[in-house]
């Protein structure tokens, strides 16, 4: 068996590893919150981990024109498979290490995909890998909200009315991506109990986000997180409110922070305070105002996105995460 | 006879709209005088990211046989104009797709100009501008930079501006009139006539001499060729980094020596290391880590992979503790830290002046220009200070 790292939780900002395994030198836009994704991710796995990436921005923009910015290895993976590359990874570890090829030793693997390449393209092959509990990896979906790489295509990750090259808004028709998002962390745990760790984060909360990875680590098995990433491009806002828009989507309850951790589910931060009924939600308006994909929206649009979120915290079954309702419509809980 | 090219050099995605106006316009327009052209976005610089320097082609001809031909190459190795749509690109730029950083009048021919929007005077825009060893001209277009994102569109007349001040400056690409007429086609507002012809009065054009401009040798690495390339593409990983300039304490990450992202930066922070909390916020929070740990605790941002992003000033908790200042006040990329310990007086003297540019650009209009703030807000700004450069 290989074993799982042991990382201790970092207690504040300040105890935060001073190492930086993803440095500066990429080709990713201004203020782009997924390179701040990856820089914290391997902050927090350390200098013993091997990151696998599927294509997409995170990788176009990281190893292009023969240079890096990445410290630990990393290998490319095709589109949709992040979950089969991080099973042949770790079994291939694993196998090194019963044959007393390499020493047996914990060695972090985070497979990393986009919201196209996991939500979209390599949902199987993430599913298949949830179920292998022989093999220790953390998947990680970094998730723009986009296709954003080829220029902000919909993915099935996109949010609804957003302005896309497949969506742009018309005269005839306003609102072209009439699909809501798809809700990733609760689809992959319900379907998948035996996984140990799963979660949704935004690396706007930095120490947060660093616990949940190792977290995720931490756990013998397969992890998954879920990222939320505001994406300058895509959403058309100033590059200098990446870490704020993370924020108020969380403050606005679009975004809702939680672990499951071996089958018990917490909500974190201002989510959780938002459950408890300790902290008033903002209005959406807040968060869609401030981005240029949402610039063709009339009030009756917004009206309808906050009562969708309204929905979720005031009728699901568990807030944000389950819609399930009984016969009546009511809520079951 | 004859193939002209224009190229428009621009910062990726806040002005891909403008410049493929410009393009477009320019061909269609060449359409009114017999002629024909393509417009075409460089292929080196897609997937487009914010700030990244990029180029938009114009190219027109007497025929299409002639066009084919320019075609069949990748892209112009010359051109007549080059336009400049953010003037601190001036200083040369490191697109995404290259190593190292080109002048941005490499490819301007001799006698061709390059063609900025620029508030700045004449002679700190060539004191940017890489030396050329042929004479060519400067023309300036007094106004602001227009920046806006990939969905909403600052139609502030920047475009038919400097389409006007093409027709004087290069006037065998194609005639005023015929960029008037192809305006008046595209837009229901007839004030964009009007600024197209009142650029093309006012524009500047003054001589550059060969030996003129900054001097410096742009840097530049040896590309290694597929003869050199590892097998399965191995690319060297980069090294773990240690203390702060090699000392043992604080932390100075070890960098992508190939790519260094600085020509990205149209503002960068300054700091004040004596109101700093080291809360650490700028240094976790920066995309880039471009900030190095000091020994004492305090970040000082690294100017050759800082992109200006300005996140660092967003989550700064100390007012005017990080300040995003414009990057056309700057003349090279030194540390402020060291600045610092070397002259503290001297330091804070210039961070005040420093923080006052930045405050009175903020004054200046409605604010910085740095992408899509707020529904509306691009339609006010107008508003307020009339389409650029309505005086």
């Amino acid at each position: 068996m290989t074993l799982t790292s042991t990382l201790p939780m970092i207690r504040g900002v300040h105890n935060s590893p001073l190492e930086e395994y993803f440095t500066s030198g990429h080709r990713t836009c201004q203020g782009c919150e997924s390179a701040l994704v990856m820089k914290l991710m391997v902050k927090a796995s350390g200098p013993r981990t091997i990151v696998l990436g599927s294509t997409g921005c995170m990788y176009v923009a990281n190893t292009t024109y023969y240079s890096t910015p990445w410290v630990v290895p990393w290998m490319h993976t095709q589109l949709g498979s992040a979950g089969s590359a991080a099973v042949g990874t770790a079994a291939g570890l694993k196998a090194l290490m019963n044959k007393n090829k390499i020493k047996d030793e914990p060695i972090n693997i985070i497979s990393f995909c986009g919201d196209g390449g996991g939500a979209d393209m390599g949902l199987s092959a993430i599913s298949a890998a949830l179920t292998h509990m022989a093999y220790n990896h953390l998947i990680l979906m970094y998730d723009n909200e986009s296709y954003a790489n080829t220029d902000i295509q919909v993915s099935g990750s996109s949010p609804w009315g957003a302005n896309s090259t497949f969506s742009p808004p018309g005269k005839l028709h306003r609102i072209m991506n009439q699909r809501w998002k798809k809700n990733m962390a609760p689809m992959l745990a319900v379907g998948h109990p035996g996984v140990k760790y799963i979660a949704t984060a935004c690396a706007s909360y930095a120490v947060d986000f660093m616990n949940k990875i190792r977290k995720g680590l931490k756990y013998s098995g397969p992890a998954f997180i879920h990222s939320y990433d505001p994406c300058p491009k895509g959403w058309d806002y100033d590059p200098m409110y990446s870490h704020e828009l993370g924020m108020l989507a969380v403050e606005a309850g679009i975004w809702v922070q939680y672990e499951i951790e071996e089958g018990k589910l917490v909500l974190n931060g201002p989510s959780r305070m938002i459950a408890q009924g300790r902290r008033q939600r903002k209005p959406v308006v807040e968060f869609l105002k401030r981005q240029g994909r949402f610039a063709h929206f009339v009030d009756e649009d917004v009206d309808y996105y906050q009562s969708r979120i309204d929905e979720m915290w005031e009728k699901w079954w568990l807030p944000g995460v389950i819609p399930l309702f009984n016969e009546a419509g009511e809520p079951k809980g | 006879m004859a193939v002209t090219a224009v190229e428009v050099v621009y910062r990726g995605i806040f002005q891909k709209s403008l410049s493929r106006n410009i393009c477009r316009t320019i061909v269609l327009a060449a359409r009114k005088e017999g002629k024909i052209g393509t417009a075409f976005g460089r292929y080196g610089d897609s997937p487009e990211r914010n700030g990244i320097p990029a180029k938009y082609f114009a190219i027109v001809a007497d025929d299409p046989t002639e066009l084919e031909e320019t075609l069949a190459a990748y892209e112009p190795k010359e051109v007549a104009v080059t336009i400049v749509v953010d003037d601190t690109l001036c200083k040369g730029v490191e697109s995404w797709a290259w190593y190292g950083l080109q002048p941005i009048n490499e490819l301007t021919v001799e006698g061709g100009t390059v063609l900025v929007t620029s508030i700045q005077p004449e002679e700190d825009l060539v004191k940017d501008m890489h030396v050329k060893d042929v004479p060519y001209n400067l023309s300036i277009i007094k106004g602001a930079k227009s920046f806006s994102g990939l969905w909403v569109y600052k139609d502030d007349h920047t475009d038919v501006r400097i389409l006007g001040a093409l027709a004087k400056v290069c006037p065998n690409l194609v005639g005023l009139e015929a960029y008037v007429d192809t305006i008046a086609e595209q837009s229901d507002d007839e004030l964009k006539a009007h600024s197209a012809r009142r650029a093309y009065d006012r524009v500047s054009v003054s001589p550059v001499e060969p030996g003129q401009g900054n001097p410096e040798e742009p840097f530049s690495f040896d590309k290694p060729g597929w003869t050199k390339m590892g097998e399965a593409i191995v690319i060297p990983g980069i090294e773990v980094g240690g203390g702060f300039r090699g000392g043992e304490g604080g932390y100075q990450p070890v960098r992508n020596d190939v790519f260094k992202k600085f020509s990205t930066r149209t503002m960068r922070p300054v700091i004040n290391f004596e109101t700093c909390t080291k809360c650490t916020l700028c240094w976790l929070q920066c995309p880039d880590s471009c900030f190095d740990v000091t020994p004492e605790g305090l970040y000082d941002s690294d100017m050759e992979s800082c992109c200006g992003c300005g996140v660092c000033e967003d989550v700064c908790p100390v007012p005017d503790c990080v300040t995003m200042v414009n990057e056309e006040v700057f003349d090279d990329n030194s540390s402020q830290h060291d600045h610092w310990k070397r002259d503290r007086d001297g330091y804070m003297k210039w961070l005040d002046e420093m923080i006052v540019v930045a405050k009175s650009e903020k004054e200046v209009g409605a604010g910085r220009s740095h992408g899509f703030r707020e529904w509306g807000e691009y339609q006010k700004q107008i508003e307020m200070t009339g389409v650029a450069g309505d005086d």
